[in-house]
């Protein structure tokens, strides 16, 4: 029990992870984003790269930040010819464009079975390896959590606010959307990608059904519920999702449920929790909090 | 200041909104742009700021080509402010956030002088300084989204509309504001407008835009007596004031 407690905490955090990353996109900067698990699988075959490669494990980060970064910049880029409707249809085929060449190709990605027997971090500190993963992606977290906090209340956060509001507006004030656009993406999607290697080493398995679309609208469902544009708040949705998910067995084995309850009972979760938020609490647990910028 | 020639321009692969217009404003000038609704005078206004690209013909601004320069450097570097005719204020910031993003790049001193010189100058934002702007009635919003504009010391000022959705009390501030920067600064003013008996009587030229060319154009105190004009444009024979 108190292992699975560390597991869905140490998922939980990776889920943080990827949260603050579509929060800095949609929450902050009204980038909807439909195709985030892509950046993440960028991490995630990173990593595979590396081992399939045989180049030391830690060389996957950067191979996987360098193809997150080359695709949210296509991503940025595309955003400059699209409204942003369109843009959110066009980043999720994008992302599952991806995914289905990953299932369908062999030689580099293992097709659809996918990469196994990647290094799992910290295995040698058995039996304390769960706990020391689930401290490192705490410390993860909290960094990636500074460094957003520090991000969107500086300058370019407040210009990040302004593109969300009043794109037109922002612009006859000088800003650059463009610009503003690519930074953005640039950053979240390493960042993603960082999620998605220390996924990788976590699982020490790579797959393409990792990066099937309801992934994104997982977390989507975090942002929404813990808070669109508070970090504190997407990252409380990102542990409220995951252990809601992750109990719903025990549910089932309290009330004696049948099998099928489980997946169902996730979607509902999801689905249900979506709605039920945007109904009465549309701005999520932890409200953003407006304002209070000087100007700058 | 300004010259445009031949101006071609529309939206995405639609067609032509403006089909060849020629304009100039000159500095110390108020320019009046006048035209039923649909013909074409906030698209002439953002392609001139730079929110739509000309497919045909050249703008200059001061001798400078700047056909193909986007609004967010036309702003930064060409010193111009651009009023737009809706959605003109941040309504999560204060009032004075507002007016001070327009002024990102003066040094700090400049931009309390003249934040303290705008706050004396429209009293009617100095008291709701640290009120939301979504507080703001739609006139406020105007004076605000005109302030915003003048912080940073353009020598072009583009306004769509500025005394849209006013009341008569309002316009006519509004409009003296107008007048009074363009003596004061010695600007180049180039204004949109639906209020036409209003909007000439501060300005110094006119031109009137039907299905997107130029119908005709004059001095402002000439169109204001033509009666042929007053009928065809400016709605009937109801006399100004
Ligand atoms: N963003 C846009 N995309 C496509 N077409 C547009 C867009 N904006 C305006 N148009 C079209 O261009 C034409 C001219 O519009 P414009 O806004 O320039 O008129 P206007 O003279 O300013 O009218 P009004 O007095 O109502 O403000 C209209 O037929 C309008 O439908
Ligand atoms: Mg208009």
């Amino acid at each position: 029990m108190f292992d699975f407690f560390i597991h869905v905490a140490s998922i939980a955090c990776l889920y943080g992870v990827l949260a603050l990353s579509l929060n800095l996109q949609a929450g902050f900067t009204g980038l909807v984003n439909f195709g985030l698990i892509a950046l993440f699988g960028c991490g995630t075959y990173g990593a595979a790269l590396a081992s399939g490669m045989g180049w030391h494990p830690l060389l996957g980060l950067p191979a996987g930040i360098a193809m997150a970064a080359l695709l949210g910049l296509f991503y940025a880029r595309l955003g400059r010819k699209l409204s942003s409707d369109y843009w959110g249809i066009a980043t999720l085929s994008i992302a599952e464009i991806i995914r289905i060449s990953i299932t369908n190709e062999q030689a580099l990605t293992g097709g659809a079975q996918g990469i196994s027997g990647l290094p799992l971090l910290f295995a040698g500190l058995k039996p304390y390896d769960g706990m020391a993963r689930l401290a490192l992606y705490v410390v993860v977290l909290a960094l990636v959590w500074l460094f957003c906090q520090r991000l969107v209340k500086s300058a370019f956060g407040l210009s990040m606010k302004l593109m969300r509001e009043e794109p037109q507006l922002a612009r006859s004030l000088g800003y650059d959307l463009d610009r503003i656009r690519r930074v953005v993406m640039l950053v979240s999607s390493a960042i993603a990608a960082f999620a998605g290697f220390l996924y990788a080493h976590y699982l020490t398995f790579v797959g393409p059904d990792q990066l099937v679309s309801p992934e994104t609208f997982l977390i989507w469902s975090m942002v929404i519920i813990g808070g669109v544009a508070n970090n504190r708040g997407v990252i409380a949705g990102a542990f409220l999702m995951q252990f809601a998910m992750a109990y719903v067995p025990f549910i089932k084995d309290a009330l004696e449920l049948p099998t099928d309850f489980v997946a169902a009972a996730r979607l509902i979760i999801v689905g249900g929790g979506l709605l039920a938020f945007l109904l009465w609490r549309p701005k999520g647990l932890f409200p953003e909090k407006v304002g209070g910028s000087n100007g700058r | 200041m300004i010259e445009a020639k031949d101006i071609r321009a529309g939206y995405g692969d639609g067609a032509d909104i403006l089909t060849g217009i020629s304009l100039s404003a000159d500095r110390r000038e108020i320019v009046t742009i006048l035209g039923p609704n649909g013909c074409g005078k906030s698209t002439l206004l953002k392609t001139i700021a730079g929110y739509v690209r000309p497919r045909a013909g050249s703008i200059t601004f001061g001798g400078t080509d700047v056909t193909a320069v986007p609004i967010h450097e036309k702003v930064r570097h060409h010193k111009v402010g651009y009023v737009p005719q809706t959605d003109n204020v941040f309504g999560t910031l204060t009032v004075a956030e507002n007016i001070l993003l327009g002024a990102r790049q003066l040094a700090k001193t400049e931009k309390e002088k003249r934040f303290a010189a705008l706050m004396d100058q429209y009293p009617a934002l100095a008291g709701k300084k640290t009120r939301k702007a979504s507080a703001l009635s739609g006139g406020e919003r105007q004076i605000l989204s005109l302030a915003r504009a003048l912080i940073a010391g353009p020598e072009i000022l583009l306004l769509d509309e500025p005394s849209a959705g006013l009341s008569p009390l309002m316009m006519h501030e509004v409009f003296d504001a107008i007048g009074a920067i363009r003596d004061s600064e010695g600007m180049c003013i180039l204004m949109v407008e639906q209020n036409a008996f209003e909007a000439l009587g501060i300005a110094d030229r006119a031109y009137v835009l039907s299905l997107g060319q130029v119908a005709m154009t004059a001095k402002a105190s000439d169109l204001l007596e033509d009666p042929a004009m007053r009928k065809l444009y400016l709605g009937g024979e109801v006399h100004a004031e």
